[in-house]
């Protein structure tokens, strides 16, 4: 196996609560990344977003973090300069969120949005150049008429098409880790369907890494190589996708009883009974 | 209960609802399913009264919708809604949230009231002091049922009561709803863009997109793939 892409260990990230004290929301987290799909799960509140921010460096500043080591593809991100990191931000490592609603910038067309973000990574690009390439970015998350779409502004596109968009824009660079936070909530089924294959697709084409966080635990299992299971701030339990239905932690074996099927039993769903030792379980 | 015979609604030029007739029996639970967009929820805010402009008929527990003073609408039917961290009063206690229709329609004894509806939801009388910021998603969603259900209605609309919660407090919301359509033999519409929802809650389903009804199915038919339409089939492949 080469080298990994990102490695965590024993990350940390603490709050003050209203009387003052630190209270942790992530727990020692450690996981190494190659350049897989790995899927993060759990509630909301679980820490699987902070997990994923505090390996772009995009925590908020009130936020206490410690980590024995944060490293990506060599680079040892506790010791990088600001500077670095940001440049590594949208270069190497792309972040895909939640609402595209909320995370287009409203006035400005979408087009200028790309190819603001490609001359940010290579300004001596001509304006042209740049355009041409926000154009085949639209075309390669399988947008029509990406010309047209390019004048548009985000209010005008539906959900869908928003999230390609962003795709669209995170891709352009080109990164090496793509960390794609809850990506399809906002999202009709069918429309989660084409953008899921879509980012298949765009990963494993270029070979990036993923790390893809969801609580939809079945959309994870479908999509992903391996599946980290967070619990209360901490992992409770690594597996191969293909064999979720092996979990063997009860909290999974939870979330997994307590969705409704189609087929399923009309009997009343099974529901979580959290057992304290859970937030102490081991990984 | 419920009869819905060619509503049409109209927003500025565009068609939300576009000719869409259904009934739903006493104590049934019917599901409306379909992408965003599609209509499934102006149905239900045309239902309680919350669009002034539409065309067609309404009839809820023989009362004509568009003739029937919104008070004694309101008394029937309630509305549960999809987010509830937006459905809340932030300024008012717990308490005073689910007291506030019976105050307004002179109902005796509100706060006797509140503690028992408290008590039915699962929470007990001791939250109605506290805030809704104090609350997590699930408990949230709890208390909106328990407003709801104030005015003891016969009918509950509720739009998507659960795709704001995680799964495991989605399960734990559909068993209380279950429950308290059996205990108080109520009526549902549901709307959902999740099949396995639907499927588990309803015994019957209208399938909509752009602003049409597509198919009407049984939970059976559902469950047997019984379907004609070739847009049910791609929902149900992608559910």
């Amino acid at each position: 196996m080469t080298a990994p892409l990102a490695e965590i260990e024993n990350l940390r990230v603490a709050f003050r609560n209203d009387e003052g004290q630190w209270h942790d929301a992530v727990r020692g987290v450690s996981f190494s990344l190659g350049r897989e799909k790995l899927g993060i799960v759990g509630e909301s509140g679980s820490g699987k977003s902070l997990t994923g921010r505090s390996l772009l460096g995009v925590l908020p500043s009130y936020a206490r973090v410690s980590v024995d080591k944060l490293s990506f593809d060599g680079i040892d991100l506790k010791t990088a300069s600001p500077k670095l990191r940001r440049s590594l931000r949208g270069g190497r490592m792309g972040m895909i969120l939640q609402d595209p609603k909320y995370s287009l910038n409203p006035v400005m067309s979408v087009g200028k949005q790309i190819v603001e973000a490609i001359r940010i990574g290579d300004r001596k690009l001509a304006a042209a150049e740049a355009h041409r390439k926000a154009v085949a970015a639209l075309d390669a998350v399988h947008i029509r008429e990406p010309e047209r779409v390019m004048g548009l502004y985000p209010h005008e596109l539906s959900g869908g098409m928003g999230q390609r968009v962003m795709i669209a824009m995170m891709v352009v660079r080109e990164p090496d880790l793509l960390i794609a936070d809850e990506p399809t909530s906002a999202l009709d089924v069918t429309v989660r369907t084409q953008v899921m294959s879509l980012m298949d697709e765009l990963v494993t084409r270029r070979g990036m890494g993923l790390i893809f966080i969801s609580h939809d635990l079945n959309l994870v299992a479908k999509f992903c190589d391996r599946v980290i299971v967070m619990y209360a701030g901490r992992i409770v339990e690594t597996l191969d996708a293909k064999n979720l239905r092996a979990a063997q932690h009860p909290y999974t074996q939870g979330l997994l009883a307590c969705l409704p099927s189609i087929d399923g039993s009309l009997e009343p769903l099974p529901v979580l009974n959290r057992d304290a030792s859970w937030l102490e379980a081991a990984r | 209960m419920i009869d819905v015979e060619n509503l049409t609604v109209r927003f500025s030029g565009s068609t939300a609802v576009d000719n869409v007739s259904f009934h739903v029996a006493e104590g049934e639970s019917f599901g409306l399913v379909g992408e965003s967009g599609s209509g499934k929820s102006t149905i239900l805010r045309t239902m309680v009264g919350l669009n002034r402009h539409w065309d067609g008929r309404i009839g809820i527990a023989g009362m004509d919708a568009r003739t029937t003073r919104q008070r004694d609408l309101a008394r029937t039917v309630q509305m549960v809604f999809q987010d509830p961290y937006g459905s809340l009063h932030p300024r008012y206690t717990i308490g005073q949230q689910i007291a506030e229709p019976m105050l307004i329609n002179g109902i005796a004894d509100p706060l006797g009231r509140t503690a028992e509806l408290l008590d039915m939801i699962g929470l007990g009388p001791k939250f109605q002091f506290r805030y809704p910021h104090e609350l997590s998603g699930g408990q949230r969603q709890r208390v909106a049922i328990a407003r709801a259900l104030s005015l003891k209605p016969r009918i509950l609309l509720l739009d998507e009561p659960t795709s704001a919660l995680d799964v495991s407090i989605q399960a734990e919301i559909l068993n209380l709803l279950n429950r308290l359509r059996k205990e108080l033999g109520l009526t549902f519409v549901i709307v959902s863009h999740d099949l396995a929802v639907i499927s588990y809650m309803c015994e019957r389903l209208m399938v909509m997109r752009n602003a049409k009804t597509v198919e009407t199915l049984t939970r059976e038919q559902l469950r047997a793939r019984d379907v004609r339409d070739a847009y049910s089939r791609q929902l149900l492949a992608a559910s």
